[in-house]
């Protein structure tokens, strides 16, 4: 029994870290180039939307995905129009860009599905990979994935990959430290940038349409519920590296679970409690374990030439 | 073109209508341009526009009791967005507007319940304002403290110890032994019991039926005080001080710290009586969701405003008024409200990304 509930908790603790896997890892490479995109959230919520009505329309879950990433990426072009190009303050683009898209994807949800649907949308299979699942304990829950969930794990060895031995990784680490050296060593300042920002909008395009169309096969009104906030907060936890940052998103793919395990086990703690401790947790995290010194000098410090 | 920056900014400033400056000039047309847009968006619904914009209309001011409803939304967001501008005069950018009218809300709504309804002289609603306002200046305070002694983002504080407030409050109305109200046999919804009738604010013109409460004259004065300490003192000059450069403020001999947590909690205390005025003027009792929404109405009210008190007032009063209209706008005329979130979004990433045309100091 408790066995069981147990393999329930960490499938659902992994399903629910692998939306914050996708969008940190891509915001962590941003943020080494010196951009923070606190418009995450929204990317991820246009996408889960975009992947769920293009599922739906279509049929195909593979087609929601790729419209869900190409709309998220949108949104980051704009962020990077905005924070690159026009110098913006980051931190208040990314604000209005999340309550645009809680915005236009209530209001499309509404005028599209109505108010009550529960049209299923036709989403991705489980692999229930059988070498996985004889693991004992973990292995059900991570054989009963779906493939989506290991591109996650996939894009964090890419990113780790990119980062360490790609020269367009050292010029992203060069602009987010130091953006004049780096252009003066010939490395395109705003070019890297743009890139890091699409980069991190590709990403955040896979959580969101993970959420509609791989885990629950429906979209919800705000389904995103601060994730990409969290995504923010776990790459701050993770200093700025790809595997830290990992465990941070499985931290908090947990405490977000634990709001499911504990009522099962009949514990009488409040739910109230259970949904706030992924976001205490991080506060604690950020608060007590990051000093400021690792974090990339450059960091929503706007780039420009001459002077 | 990150080269052409700075001309482009001098010709738009060339450009700028006499008497009309460029930080007055930006946030008109961000909204002009974004109300267009969103009366594009209801006329692509199908819906018939004028039929919305008479919803909208009738919602805002078709009646005393609408318009003392729309100034009483306008009050919260008013305080919200002083206490944005007050941080941001240290350079702070408090977003957690939303969780400080939460946590105001709520202990608000405990006060006036237990303890406060008896109190003679006013008190019975002064009391629950006063604690309102502290716990909201506890909770922006907190945000400061992390700041100024382990240098934690504020952005990024404010918006976790919201989304840590609204559990709290949905626990509060969800647990009997808290605030939520005794089951009776009527019904027992997650809710609090209705505050007591002397802990509820008057209202400034009882005999027309118009909701209108002596907030009124709160946010009144709070504007007044807050602009003249941001002009006018010496602590408006310290905090600007602080905001522009911390450590030649530090080596000046002030102690930055205390001004950090002093903005946040002040900018916090704003916030939390902007939420227990909601409570105490217009809710009369405690929901989980009371505060949805208000926190980034105030946010880009502050915004809009560009640091000043009177700007405040102005996108205090707008949005209030579109916040009217907007719910009227959807009962009636089936125009989903998400338009106008959609017009805010929109207003903020315009005027944040005119920054560039307004700021004549470059910033590195």
């Amino acid at each position: 029994m408790i066995d069981e509930q147990m393999a329930v908790f960490i499938g659902s603790g992994l399903r629910l870290a692998v939306p914050i896997i996708f969008a940190a890892t891509g915001e962590m490479l941003s943020e080494r180039a010196g951009v923070l995109n606190l418009s995450l959230d929204g990317m991820m919520l246009m996408s889960a939307f975009t992947a769920a009505l293009a599922s739906w329309a279509t049929g195909s879950p593979l087609i929601g995905v790729a419209a869900g990433v190409l709309v998220a990426t949108a949104v980051a072009g704009a962020q990077a129009v905005l924070s690159v190009t026009l110098r913006a303050n980051q931190l208040v683009v990314g604000i209005g860009f999340n309550i645009l898209a809680l915005g236009s994807t209530t209001f499309l949800y509404r005028e599209i599905f109505g108010p009550l649907s529960r049209d299923p949308i036709p989403g991705f299979a489980q692999l229930n990979l059988p070498w996985l699942a004889h693991i004992p304990v973990i292995g059900s829950a991570l054989a009963n994935q779906t493939g989506l969930a290991y591109v996650s794990i996939l894009m964090v060895v890419v990113t780790w990959l990119i980062l360490k031995y790609t020269s367009f990784g050292l010029a992203v680490r060069a602009v987010g430290e130091d953006p004049r050296a780096a252009d003066k060593a010939g490395i395109s300042v705003a070019r890297t940038r743009y890139l890091g920002v699409l980069y991190a909008g590709i990403l955040a395009g896979l959580g969101g349409a993970f959420m509609s169309v791989a885990d629950s096969n429906t979209f919800t009104e705000n389904m995103t519920k601060g994730a990409g906030y969290l995504a923010i907060t776990a790459v701050i936890f993770g200093g700025w590296n790809p595997w830290y940052t990992l465990a941070a998103c499985l931290l908090f793919g947990f405490a977000t679970a634990l709001q499911f395990l504990v009522p099962a086990l009949q514990l009488d703690v409040p739910v109230a409690l259970l949904l706030l401790l992924p976001y205490l947790l991080a506060l604690v995290a950020i608060a007590g374990f990051v000093g400021k010194s690792r974090q990339p000098s450059a960091l929503t410090i706007p780039f420009e030439r001459g002077g | 073109m990150v080269m052409k920056n700075p001309k482009l900014a001098r010709v738009a400033q060339g450009a700028r209508l006499e008497f009309v400056p460029l930080q007055v000039l930006v946030p008109v047309v961000a909204t002009l341009i974004a109300l267009g847009i969103g009366l594009l968006i209801i006329a692509a619904t199908g819906a018939s526009v004028l039929e919305a914009i008479e919803a909208f209309w009738d919602g805002m001011a078709g009646s005393d009791f609408n318009i003392g409803a729309s100034i009483n939304r306008a009050i919260s967001l008013a305080l919200v967005g002083l206490g944005f501008i007050f941080a941001s005069r240290a350079n702070l950018t408090n977003v957690g507007g939303e969780g400080q009218i939460a946590m105001g809300g709520m202990f608000a709504t405990a006060a006036a319940l237990h303890g406060a309804g008896g109190l003679p002289l006013g008190l019975a609603f002064i009391v629950p304002l006063a604690v309102g306002t502290v716990a909201g200046a506890v909770w922006g305070g907190l945000a400061g403290f992390l700041k100024a002694a382990r240098g934690t983002n504020e952005v990024i504080s404010t918006l976790l110890l919201s989304f840590i407030a609204l559990p709290l409050v949905y626990w509060s109305v969800e647990s009997f032994h808290l605030l939520r109200k005794p089951i009776s046999d009527v019904s027992s919804l997650p809710e609090s019991a209705e505050i007591p009738d002397t802990t509820k604010l008057p209202l400034l013109f009882p005999d027309n039926g118009s909701p209108l409460h002596i907030g009124l004259l709160i946010a009144a004065i709070a504007v007044v005080v807050v602009w003249l300490v941001l002009k006018h003192s010496t602590l408006g000059l310290r905090l600007r001080a602080v905001g522009l450069n911390t450590t030649a403020s530090r080596r000046a001999g002030m102690r930055t710290s205390f001004y950090v947590i002093l903005a946040m909690t002040v900018s916090g205390g704003l916030g939390g009586l902007g939420g227990a005025i909601m409570i105490l003027g217009q809710q009369f009792y405690l929901t989980s969701d009371f505060s949805s929404g208000y926190g980034f109405d105030g946010l880009v009210v502050g915004l809009l405003s560009r640091g000043s008190a009177v700007g405040v007032v102005i996108g205090a009063l707008l949005f209030g008024f579109l916040r009217s209209g907007s719910i009227n706008m959807e009962i009636s005329a089936h125009v989903p409200s998400a338009v106008v979130l959609i017009c805010q979004g929109l207003i903020v990433i315009v005027i944040a990304g005119s920054a560039i045309l307004t700021n004549r100091k470059v910033t590195r």
